[in-house]
């Protein structure tokens, strides 16, 4: 489609993808490094908090590194969306397809295409930290089974969708510093205490990074007790939801409106 | 043939009626300028035509149809609207390819754009280091990437230095005296279009004050005799005698209507009053466009 074409070229030919890009490698660079330089390390109680590196667990837990990069990814969709406002490319936009329904479903896939990627440049970084973590250890390496193609699966998900939060959000705010310090604070504030508070985890496993945890976590006890999360299955249906919202969102807000 | 058709077009912003009932239309091959002072509607009256706003009544229709209603909107209709609407980031080729792609035009027609406008030399700069001219040059290329037959300006010489109006005078005449483009420019200032134009509309506080060609825009305008003279009311008796309609815009200050310099002359040497000034007033279009979009 010419159009989704057009929305991945416009995001391309900017810098911004590989700001972006790098700031997420280094973010999950960074968490590997935590998980895999306290693997196997005493706590206070004399347990330790992450399991050793030739364990199975420890691949389980750090496989998940790479979904923190979904907040960028969503910062990724706020400005392929609020940009357009942002420098009045809009105009151009929509007088090259006045059909404002098509410029919106061009950016969501494309959205969605450029999540996956981003994805996948996660998981090819931790794939290249945890298989010599492990083997160097003296671990058995494992990929195609003990849950790790479901949480890679569950990265890439939750990288794609949370793009197209992102343009959702986008569309509705329009203002791009507003947009991106309010996802910001929901992701870094509001759902990180709804989701490590136990008291209020029956809402925290609703909200979209609930939701993702459900999909890429491993039910290890971390000393401080299971979290509660939905089955996997339901998680991922929480996230599309969502994601249809969002979708819904962009379109009929940007539809009607007067481009002044 | 008429490219662009506006019908009883009206628009309200809040209490603020911008558009109020304005119809006219362009033919093609013709140039229009659609003049008015800042926040007479005219941007307004554009968006509207190009789908960018919804109109709260009447139609605006480009070749008979809605502009929401074409297939391939850039191959029928190009338009310039106020600068700056690029990526700072983004180079001027890639600006053009992007909207080539969107469009479904080769990506080859960005380069032959950039060169008729004259930006081949900064293609691959980003526009973040354009110039306000670049910027309006590289508008101009986007909106005839396509070749359309309908050319729609927003005060495209706003920035432009005098080289570059002369430029876009030029360009414009180009476009529609020999490719028979219909060109719809609008500007708030009668002089930078005054060369350019065939044809004038003229649009004061979203309603239509005058339509038509700019030689009918000067006749239009009577010509009246100024007179200074302390005792200038001493001549209004006399000359009315003589049919003539007087003003008195100031005091010591007579602006006589329907008689000719002559005939005030002679009044003037049988009432036997001493005159400091006696001048047939000229015809300035600026005057009469000041005339006709002054505030009510
Ligand atoms: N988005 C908007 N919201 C509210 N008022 C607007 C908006 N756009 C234009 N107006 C008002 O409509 C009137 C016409 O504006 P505009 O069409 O921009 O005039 P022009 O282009 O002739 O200067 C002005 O009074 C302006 O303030
Ligand atoms: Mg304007």
């Amino acid at each position: 489609m010419a159009l989704v074409r057009s929305e991945l070229q416009k995001l391309f030919t900017t810098r911004l993808w590989w700001i972006m890009l790098l700031v997420m490698l280094l973010f999950t660079g960074i968490t590997l490094a935590v998980t895999i330089g306290f693997a196997g390390v005493e706590g206070g109680q004399g347990a330790p908090a992450l399991p050793g590196r030739e364990t199975l667990e420890f691949q389980q837990a750090a496989w998940t590194a790479g979904a923190g990069s979904s907040i960028f990814v969503m910062v990724l969709g706020i400005i392929m969306m609020t940009g357009e406002y942002r420098y009045q490319t809009i105009t151009t936009t929509f007088l090259t397809t006045p059909r404002r329904g098509r410029v919106v479903t061009a950016k969501l896939i494309a959205g969605l295409l450029v999540g996956v990627l981003f994805g996948l440049a996660s998981l090819l970084l931790t794939a290249a930290a945890v298989i010599p973590a492990v083997l160097i250890a003296g671990g058995e390496v494992a990929l195609l089974d003990g849950g790790i193609p479901r949480i890679m699966l569950g990265v890439v998900a939750t990288s794609a969708l949370y793009a197209l939060f992102g343009i959702g959000l986008g569309a509705l705010v329009r203002n791009q510093i507003a947009a991106i310090v309010g996802a910001i604070v929901w992701v870094f504030v509001i759902e990180a205490l709804l989701t490590a508070i136990p008291a209020l985890q029956g809402v925290g496993k609703f909200t979209p990074s609930g939701a993702a945890q459900s999909l890429i976590a491993v039910q290890i006890d971390t000393g401080f007790g299971q979290a509660d999360l939905l089955p996997a299955w339901a998680g991922a249906s929480v996230l599309v939801a969502y994601a249809l919202v969002f979708a819904v969102v962009a379109s009929l807000t940007t539809v009607r409106r007067d481009i002044t | 043939m008429t490219a662009i058709e506006i019908r009883n077009l009206a628009k309200a912003f809040g209490p603020v009626r911008a558009v109020d009932d304005v119809s006219f239309s362009v033919a093609a091959g013709t140039i229009t300028g659609y003049l008015g002072p800042n926040g007479a509607g005219k941007t307004t009256t554009l968006r509207c035509l190009l789908g960018l706003v919804t109109a709260d009544g009447g139609t605006a229709l480009v070749d008979g149809r809605p502009y929401t209603a074409l297939e391939r909107p850039l191959t029928e209709v190009g338009a310039v609207l106020e600068a700056t609407s690029f990526h700072p980031g983004r180079t001027a080729r890639d600006h053009l390819r992007v909207i080539c792609t969107a469009a479904g035009l080769p990506a080859s027609r960005a380069d032959e754009a950039l060169e008729q406008v004259g930006l081949a030399d900064a293609a691959r700069k980003r526009v973040g280091g354009f110039s306000l001219g670049m910027r309006q040059r590289l508008a101009l290329g986007t909106a005839t990437l396509g070749h359309p037959r309908v050319l729609i300006l927003d005060e495209p010489a706003n920035g432009l230095d005098p080289a570059g109006i002369e430029w876009l005078r030029g360009f414009l005449r180009n476009l529609a005296h020999e490719r028979g483009v219909a060109v719809l420019v609008s500007s708030h200032v009668l002089a930078e279009v005054q060369q350019t134009v065939d044809n004038v509309v003229i649009i004061a506080r979203g309603r239509l004050v005058h339509q038509g060609s700019l030689a009918e825009l000067t006749g239009n305008g009577e010509r009246p005799v100024r007179v200074h003279a302390a005792e200038a009311d001493r001549l209004v008796p006399a000359l009315e005698a003589k049919g003539a309609r007087v003003e008195r815009p100031g005091d010591g200050v007579l602006r006589v209507y329907g008689v000719d310099a002559e005939a005030v002359g002679q009044t003037v040497l049988d009432e036997r009053v001493l005159v400091t000034e006696l001048v047939r007033e000229r015809s300035d279009l600026q005057e009469i466009f000041m005339e006709l979009t002054r505030e009510a």
